[in-house]
């Protein structure tokens, strides 16, 4: 049963943080207009980040996917982001 | 009465008297069927993350209302007849939000920012 897995490539991803960035007392508002702050949960090419990686919760995770498909739909984050660099990596 | 929150995106093209005077329009039709308009808030003339009709940049308006469901829907209506809103999003709240929105803070931060950097 453990973890390090010699065939997986070394994992891209720190170890889980422990609590939501959403919840709890006075955690921060999920604003679609909030582009600062939504940007964090994005990957470089635009792609939305997956909660196992950031750590935050289902419901939250689904008040942000909402943010952020609003803030797309007004142009104030992009669909994708145009590729700057030549490596074609996925995220 | 609910509350709602619009966010529109007014062509390039016009100057800032005539995204006012637009912005007026509509907020006429929410007063005169009894709404009350508590916040309006321009984010001025902004890049666009992707193009939207070949234009790059808009006018960003913002229009918190406070009013009943009709008002609003005769507000999206013409927003939609209108050539010069390119595109718009409604939003019902839970509640009015207290002071400016986070687009406007934001601006305060960086211009103080670049002052201090200046400075």
């Amino acid at each position: 049963m453990s973890e390090s897995d010699s065939k997986q490539a070394a994992r891209p991803f720190f170890r889980r943080k422990k609590t939501c960035p959403f919840s709890g007392p006075g955690a921060q508002v999920i604003d679609y207009k909030d582009v600062r702050t939504l940007s964090r949960y994005v990957s470089e090419r635009g792609k939305m980040i997956p909660s196992r990686i950031t750590a935050v919760s289902q419901k939250k995770q689904r008040e942000l996917a909402r943010a952020i498909k609003r803030a797309r739909f007004l142009a104030l984050m992009p669909y994708v982001n145009t590729e700057i660099d030549g490596g074609r990596s996925k995220p | 009465m609910p509350y709602y929150e619009t966010v529109f995106i007014a062509r390039q093209d016009l100057t800032d008297g005539q995204v006012k005077e637009l912005t007026e329009t509509l907020s006429k039709i929410i007063t005169d069927q009894g709404g009350k308009v508590t916040k309006t808030e321009n984010w001025g003339l902004r890049t666009l993350a992707y193009r939207i009709n070949k234009s790059r940049k808009g006018h960003y308006v913002l229009l918190e209302t406070d009013t009943p469901s009709a008002a609003v829907i005769e507000m999206e209506r013409q927003m939609r007849l209108s050539e010069d809103v390119m595109r718009s999003l409604t939003i019902r709240l839970d509640e009015l939000s207290n002071g400016p929105s986070v687009m406007m803070k934001k601006s305060k931060h960086d211009d103080d920012k670049q002052e201090k950097e200046a400075a």
